[in-house]
C-alpha cells in the first residue's frame, strides 16, 4: 500500500474520555467501531481509499473484536455484502468512491433498499466532485432518492461527524433502510479532534456466531414481495425516518438577528457559508451569523415541517446546494408552496448550477443574495464592497500576470512502467497511422493528457475493451486497441470485456497493464498481486484467467522494452489470426517498487555491500533543444534547463536527481532514433578492489589518450 | 449592529506544491506545532490524482486563541481557502506561487508570500519544440505587487546546500514570518516527533528561519567568461561577444582556418549592417552561423563524448562519490544518413538517394550501445572523432555549406531592402538543429519556408517580415508540420 496507517490505527483503540487527533477518514473508522459493527468492506478509490487502507492496517483490532473485513472485488460486491443486515440484526458499513462506485453498486443497492434491513447499514461514499476529483461530475443524491436510501451530508466538524455515524445506524434500524453518508474530498482529508468513546463489540460477530439461518419471504426481491416492499418504503420506512430525524434534531438551526431572510445549506457546505459570511462582515469566527442558517445534515428525506418552520416569516431563503440537478431547491419550493408560504427561494440564480462551491464561488453568491434580498439591518453597500474586494484580487492578478499559468496535469510518475507502453504506441502510430484507442480508468488514463494524447474514449473502470465493441468493426481491418489495467480487469473487465470479446469473436487488440496493484488508488492488492491484503498467497494470475476464458493469442512483454513492445503491437495489429489478441504489459508499479527496494538498498549500502545505482543523463552540449524525447516520455525527472551554450537560446533536456534509472530514456533514444545525447550511468557503490583497479587502469589509459595527466 | 469585528480570526495558510514534494509532511509539522501550543488547528488537502506529479494544495487554519482560553467556544474553521483572506501563502516552486496569485489568494493587505524561485517546468513548457518556458520575471513582479510581504528565494538551492529537504526550509520561513504566535521550539519539537529525517529537517528549519529573519547574502550574478581569444576580432562590441564564442567553437569543431572562414562571412553581413540598428543583424548572424557551421554529425558527437572534462561532468551530474567507478553507456543509432554524411559528395549522394528511393532512410539503423568508460569503447569514439580532418571532403559538409551560402547571400541581398525581413531570415536558421529525423524535419521546414517566402522575395516579389516570423514560429509549434502548412498556404 502507498500509505501505511500502522501508527495512526493505535488511535482506534482510544476509549471513553480520550481525545482523538487525526484525519477525517480515521475518525469515521473510529465511529464505526464505537457503533458496534459486525462487518466492514468496500472498494478503494479517492477520496475514501484510506478507509480501506486504515481497515487493512487495523486487522489486529478487527480480529480481536471479531469484525469481518472484506476487500471486495468491486462496489457491487461491497453493496451486496450488506445482505447480512437484511436477515440479521447485524450492523455493517461499506465504502466506495462516488458517483462511479455507486453506479457499479446500484444493482445491489436497489435490491438491498427494496428488501430493507434489520441491522443498521451504512454506505460511506466519497463524493468525488470538484477540484481534485478524478472522475465524471455527478451527484450521489439521485441514487438516494430513486432507491429510497437516506442521505446524510454532515457538517465537517469531527465531533458531529462521529455522532452522525452513530446516529446513522440508529436511523437505519428505526426505518429499516440503508443510510448513505457522503463526504467531500476535503472533509475526508480534514485533520481535527473529537472526544472518543469505548469501542462496542457487535452482538453478532466472528466472536459470537449465528446458529440459525433466518428465512422470511418478505425479504426476497421477487414479486409479489417486491410490491409489498415498495409500499412498505412509503407507508412505514419514510415516516419512521422523518420522525427519527425530527426527534433527534439531526438538522441544525442557527439563529441570526436578520431573520427576515435565511440560508438553508447542505451540512457539508456549512463551514464555507460561515466563512463567506465572515469575509462579508456578517459572521464571527465562532459561527455566530447575522442571517439565520439551517444546516441540513440529512439531505434526503427532507422534514417538511422543519423547512416550513424555518422559512415562516422570511421573505427570502437562499439554498446553498452543490451540483445539479437542484434537488433540494426544487423540493424546498414544493414544500413551501404546498404549505402556502410565500418565502421566495433563491439558489441556482445566484450560485452556479455546476461545479464545486469553493469559497470564491460561495462569497460571490452570498454577495449577490444580500444585494438582492436586502436583509433588514444589513449594510448591504458594505457587503457589496467587501464582495467586490474579494473578487478584485483575482482580476488584478490576471492583469499583472498577463497570461494564464501553465497547467500541471497529473502524469505518470518517474519511472512508471505504463509510460513506455504509450511511447511504443506513439511510435507505432508513426508507422501505421493513428489508431483508435479505447482507454480505461487507472493511472494509464493519464495517457490521454500531454504529452501522449493517446486514448479516444474513457467509459468507466474495466470497460476499455467493452467500449471498443461498437467502434472496432467500424474501422474494418484497421484494428482498434483497448487498454485495461489489472485493477479494471479484476473489477469487471474480465467478464464485461474479455469474456464478451471472446464470446463475440471480436477481432481486436487489448493491452493489459499488469503492474501488480490497484495503483491509482494507493497500491492496494488485487487478485493478480499474488497475495491478498493480509499477505496470504492467493494463486491467481492473469494469464491463467485469460486462458480459462478462451483467449488463444497472448503475449507478455516487459513494459520497459519499447522495441519489443512495438514489435508485439505491430504483430497484434497485423496478424492474420482473428479474434482477441491480448498483450500483457508487465512491470511492477514504480512507486511500490521504490518503497520496497529503497530500505533494502540502504541496508546494503550501510553494510558495505557492492551495489550498482543506475540513472540516466543528458550531455548538454550534444542536446540541441528540440525536446522530442520529452514528447515521447513526459517523465517528471526528464526536464529542461537553461542552455549552457552561450550561442543557443532554447533550453536543453536534463535528467534531474529524481531519476530511478528505469531505462526508458535509452530505449526511446534507440527505438525512436532520437539523438545521441542520452547516456546511462551505472554508479558502483561500495566498489570491490577489482572494480577500483579496473577503473584506475581505464582512467589512466583514457586520460593518456586525451593527452592529459591520468586521474588517479 | 453593523458588521462583526474582524478579530479574532483564524490565521490562514495555503500551501501550493507538487505531488511528492512533502507538502503533506509540512502540513503535519504545522498541525503538530499548533497542537503543542494548544491552538485550535484544522488542515485539509486535495490529493486526488494530483499526487501523481500534478499541482496540489494543502490548507490550514490556526486559531490564535488557545483552546484553554476559549471558554468552551469553538471556532468554525473553513475547509477552503478564501480569496483575499490568506495570511500566509507558501509555494514550493515559482509557478505554483503564480497559480496562487492568479486564483486571488495573494492580497496586498494581508498576505505574506513565501515561495521558492526555482522552476520545475510544466509539461507544456518542457515539450515545446523551442523555448516554451513561462516568464519567471512576470510572476516575480506580480508577487511583489500583490503580496504584503514577500520572501522569495531559491530554496531548492538552499536545501541542497544544507543537505536537507525544501519543505523543512519552508517550515522555518513560516516560523520566521511570525504570523503564527508559536515559539521556534514548537516547530522543532514537531519535526522531532514526526521522526522523519530529523537532523536534516532541523537543519533545514534553521536555514529557513535565518532566511526569514536575516535574509540571504546577495549572490553574484553569473559572470560569463569570454572565450580565450586566438584571432583578433575587430567588430563592434555588440557583435564581438558572439563572434568570439563562434570563433572558439569553430576552432574546437574544425580548425583555425575554419574559424577565419566564419569571420569572413560575418564581415560580409557587417558591412551592410547599420550601427543605428545596434548591429542586430550581424549579431544574430554571428550566433546562428557559428551554430550552423558546427552542425551536429557523428564526428562532433564522438568528439564531445570523449573530451577530458566530460567524464567529470557526468560524475558530478549523477552524484558519484570520488571512489565510485561510473560506467557510462552511450545510445548511438547511426543510420544511412549518418554514413552518407561521411562519404565524399558523389558517393554520399548516391547512397542517400538509393535509401530514399527504397524508403529506407529512417529504417536502416544499427543500434549501438558503447561503453565510453572502457578502453575499447572509448577508442571507438575517440577514433571516430579523429575523422575531423576528413570532414571538409564529406557529402554533408558540401550540402550544409551550399545551403548556408544561399541563406547568407539572401540575407545580404535583402537586408538593404527590408531589414526586418532579413533579420527574420537570419532567425530561420534556428529551425536547423538536432539529429536524424529532427534534423531532417528541420531542413525540410527550412527549405519550405525558404522556397515559399524567401525565393520570391529574391526575385523581386513581396517581403512580409511578419509572415516569415509566423512561419518560423509555426514550424516550431508541432512536429507534424500542420501549423507550418497552414502558415505557408494561408
Amino acid at each position: 500500500m502507498e500509505r501505511s496507517f500502522a501508527k495512526e490505527v493505535q488511535a482506534l483503540r482510544l476509549g471513553d474520555g480520550d481525545t482523538f487527533h487525526g484525519e477525517g477518514i480515521l475518525a469515521i473508522t473510529k465511529a464505526l467501531l464505537q457503533s458496534g459493527v459486525s462487518y466492514v468492506g468496500g472498494y478503494q478509490g479517492a477520496p475514501v481509499s484510506h478507509v480501506m487502507d486504515v481497515l487493512t492496517d487495523a486487522q489486529d483490532l478487527l480480529d480481536e473484536m471479531g469484525i469481518h473485513f472484506e476487500a471486495c472485488s468491486n462496489e457491487a460486491a461491497a453493496a451486496a455484502m450488506c445482505a447480512a443486515s437484511i436477515n440479521y440484526p447485524m450492523r455493517g458499513a461499506v465504502c466506495w468512491k462516488s458517483v462511479v462506485g455507486t453506479n457499479v453498486a446500484s444493482d445491489a443497492l436497489s435490491n438491498l433498499s427494496s428488501a430493507g434491513v434489520k441491522g443498521g447499514t451504512l454506505l460511506i461514499v466519497g463524493e468525488d466532485y470538484g477540484e481534485g476529483a478524478s472522475i465524471i461530475q455527478e451527484r450521489s443524491h439521485a441514487f438516494a432518492m430513486k432507491s429510497s436510501i437516506w442521505l446524510l451530508d454532515p457538517r465537517p466538524h469531527l465531533p458531529l461527524v462521529v455522532d452522525m455515524v452513530e446516529k446513522a445506524f440508529e436511523l437505519s434500524e428505526a426505518s429499516n433502510t440503508p443510510v448513505m453518508m457522503e463526504f467531500r474530498i476535503r472533509a475526508c482529508h480534514v485533520h481535527g479532534r473529537f472526544e472518543t468513546k469505548d469501542n462496542v463489540p457487535a452482538k453478532i460477530s466472528r466472536n459470537a456466531v449465528l446458529t440459525d439461518p433466518s428465512f422470511d419471504y418478505d425479504r426476497i426481491c421477487l414479486p409479489p414481495a417486491t410490491y409489498v416492499q415498495e409500499k412498505h418504503k412509503f407507508d412505514h420506512r419514510l415516516p419512521a425516518a422523518i420522525d427519527f430525524v425530527r426527534k433527534h434534531k439531526l438538522n441544525e438551526v442557527f439563529d441570526g438577528d436578520c431573520d427576515d431572510v435565511g440560508i438553508i445549506v447542505q451540512g457539508g457546505l456549512y463551514n464555507s457559508v460561515i466563512r463567506g459570511l465572515q469575509q462579508l462582515g456578517l459572521a464571527d469566527a465562532y459561527g455566530q451569523a447575522r442571517l439565520p442558517i439551517m444546516a441540513l445534515n440529512v439531505t434526503y428525506p427532507l422534514v417538511d415541517d422543519e423547512i416550513t418552520t424555518f422559512c415562516a416569516g422570511k421573505r427570502t431563503a437562499l439554498v446553498v446546494e452543490e451540483g445539479h440537478p437542484d434537488f433540494l431547491e426544487q423540493a424546498i419550493n414544493v414544500i413551501l408552496r404546498k404549505a402556502d408560504l410565500q418565502t421566495r427561494v433563491v439558489g441556482k440564480d445566484v450560485l452556479p448550477m455546476a461545479g464545486e462551491y469553493t469559497l470564491a464561488v460561495v462569497i460571490a453568491g452570498l454577495t449577490k443574495f444580500v444585494e438582492g434580498a436586502v436583509p433588514r439591518g444589513v449594510d448591504h453597500a458594505d457587503v457589496a464592497r467587501r464582495g467586490a474586494d474579494v473578487a478584485s484580487n483575482k482580476t488584478k492578478a490576471m492583469e499583472l500576470l498577463g497570461k494564464p499559468t501553465p497547467a500541471r496535469p497529473p502524469g505518470f510518475c518517474t519511472g512508471c512502467p505504463e509510460r513506455p507502453v504509450f511511447t511504443a504506441i506513439k511510435l507505432v502510430e508513426k508507422e501505421v497511422g493513428e489508431i483508435h484507442v479505447a482507454a480505461d480508468i487507472g493511472c494509464h488514463t493519464f495517457s490521454t493528457l500531454p504529452p501522449f494524447n493517446i486514448g479516444n474514449s474513457v467509459l468507466g473502470y474495466g470497460l476499455g475493451l467493452a467500449s471498443a465493441a461498437g467502434v472496432g468493426p467500424a474501422f474494418g481491418d484497421k484494428r482498434v486497441v483497448s487498454i485495461m489495467g489489472d485493477g479494471g480487469l479484476w473489477h469487471n473487465g474480465l467478464t464485461s470485456g474479455v469474456a464478451g470479446a471472446v464470446f463475440n469473436q471480436t477481432d481486436s487488440v487489448l493491452v493489459i497493464m499488469n503492474n501488480g496493484y490497484s495503483s491509482a488508488t494507493g497500491q492496494q492488492h488485487i487478485p493478480s498481486t499474488g497475495t491478498n491484503f493480509r499477505s496470504e498467497p492467493t494463486g491467481q494470475n492473469i494469464r491463467e484467467a485469460l486462458k480459462g476464458l478462451g483467449v488463444k493469442w497472448q503475449r507478455t512483454v516487459t513494459t520497459y522494452e519499447v522495441g519489443n513492445m512495438m514489435k508485439t503491437l505491430r504483430e497484434a495489429l497485423s496478424t492474420k489470426t482473428k479474434g482477441l489478441k491480448v498483450i500483457i504489459a508487465e512491470s511492477e508499479c514504480q512507486l511500490a517498487k521504490q518503497r520496497r527496494i529503497r530500505p533494502l538498498n540502504r541496508k546494503k549500502l550501510e553494510s558495505g555491500e557492492r551495489l550498482v545505482r543506475t540513472r540516466f543523463g543528458v550531455d548538454d552540449d550534444v542536446c540541441t533543444g528540440d525536446h522530442s524525447c520529452i514528447r515521447l516520455s513526459g517523465c517528471p525527472s526528464l526536464t529542461i534547463k537553461p542552455n549552457p551554450d552561450p550561442l543557443r537560446k532554447d533550453p536543453v533536456a536534463h535528467v534531474n536527481n529524481g531519476c530511478v534509472g528505469c531505462g526508458l530514456c535509452g530505449e526511446t533514444a534507440d527505438a525512436a532514433t532520437l539523438c545521441p545525447s542520452f547516456y546511462r550511468a551505472d554508479i558502483v557503490q561500495n566498489p570491490s578492489a577489482w572494480d577500483r583497479w579496473l577503473d584506475k587502469v581505464r582512467r589512466t589509459v583514457i586520460g593518456f589518450l586525451q593527452g592529459l595527466p591520468a586521474v588517479a | 449592529m453593523t458588521a462583526f469585528a474582524n478579530e479574532p480570526r483564524p490565521t490562514t495558510i495555503l500551501i501550493g506544491a507538487l505531488g511528492g514534494e512533502g507538502g503533506g509532511l509540512l502540513t503535519n509539522w504545522l498541525v503538530a506545532a499548533a497542537k503543542a501550543g494548544d491552538l485550535p488547528v484544522q488542515s485539509t488537502s486535495i490529493p486526488g490524482v494530483a499526487q501523481r506529479t500534478g499541482a496540489t494544495t494543502y490548507y490550514l487554519e490556526v486559531f490564535p486563541t488557545p483552546t484553554a482560553e476559549l471558554n468552551g467556544q469553538s471556532p468554525v474553521l473553513s475547509l477552503y481557502p478564501g480569496p483575499g483572506n490568506m495570511d500566509i501563502v507558501v509555494a514550493s516552486e515559482l509557478l505554483e506561487a503564480g497559480r496562487a496569485i492568479e486564483n486571488g489568494f495573494v492580497s496586498p493587505d494581508r498576505t505574506t508570500l513565501i515561495a521558492s524561485t526555482h522552476r520545475i517546468f510544466a509539461i507544456a513548457e518542457k515539450s515545446a519544440m523551442g523555448d516554451g518556458r513561462h516568464d519567471s520575471d512576470t510572476v516575480l513582479a506580480a508577487a511583489r505587487e500583490m503580496a504584503q510581504t514577500t520572501m522569495l528565494y531559491d530554496l531548492a538551492q538552499a536545501a541542497e546546500v544544507e543537505k536537507t529537504a525544501l519543505n523543512a526550509v519552508l517550515l522555518g520561513m513560516i516560523a520566521g514570518s511570525g504570523k503564527l504566535s508559536l515559539p521556534d521550539a514548537a516547530y522543532e519539537d514537531a519535526i522531532t516527533a514526526q521522526g522523519v529525517a530529523v537532523d536534516a529537517n532541523l537543519r533545514g528549519f534553521q536555514a529557513g528561519l535565518t532566511l526569514a529573519r536575516v535574509g540571504a547574502e546577495p549572490v553574484d550574478p553569473d559572470v560569463r567568461r569570454p572565450p580565450e581569444q586566438r584571432i583578433e576580432i575587430d567588430f563592434p562590441a555588440a557583435v564581438a561577444e558572439y563572434a568570439a564564442h563562434g570563433v572558439a567553437r569553430l576552432i574546437e569543431y574544425q580548425d583555425l582556418k575554419y574559424a577565419r572562414l566564419y569571420l569572413d562571412r560575418v564581415k560580409r553581413v557587417l558591412v551592410i549592417d547599420e550601427a543605428g540598428k545596434d548591429w542586430r543583424l550581424t549579431r544574430e548572424t554571428a550566433r546562428y552561423l557559428a551554430l550552423w557551421m558546427s552542425y551536429e554529425d557523428v564526428i562532433r558527437v564522438a568528439d564531445l563524448k570523449t573530451r577530458a572534462d566530460r567524464a567529470q561532468r557526468v560524475r558530478a551530474e549523477v552524484g558519484a562519490k570520488p571512489d565510485e567507478p561510473v560506467h557510462v553507456t552511450e545510445f548511438l543509432k547511426p543510420g544511412v544518413e549518418e554514413v552518407a554524411a561521411l562519404l565524399p559528395p558523389g558517393l554520399g549522394a548516391a547512397l542517400s538517394n538509393w535509401a530514399a528511393r527504397r524508403g529506407l532512410t529512417h529504417k536502416l539503423h544499427v543500434a549501438r550501445r558503447v561503453r565510453t568508460d572502457t578502453i575499447i569503447g572509448f577508442l571507438q569514439l575517440w577514433l571516430l572523432a579523429k575523422l575531423r580532418i576528413w570532414r571538409r571532403r564529406t557529402y554533408r559538409f558540401a550540402q550544409e555549406h551550399t545551403l548556408m551560402e544561399r541563406w547568407l547571400d539572401a540575407v545580404i541581398s535583402l537586408a538593404p531592402k527590408d531589414y526586418a525581413f532579413a533579420f527574420e531570415l537570419v532567425e530561420c536558421a534556428n529551425l536547423l538543429k538536432g539529429y536524424g529525423e529532427t534534423s531532417a524535419r528541420g531542413h525540410g521546414n527550412f527549405s519550405s519556408v525558404f522556397e515559399t517566402l524567401v525565393a520570391p522575395a529574391l526575385a523581386g516579389g513581396e517581403m512580409d517580415a511578419g509572415r516569415l516570423k509566423a512561419a518560423r514560429e509555426a514550424a516550431l509549434t508541432d512536429p507534424e508540420g500542420q501549423a507550418l502548412g497552414q502558415a505557408l498556404t494561408g
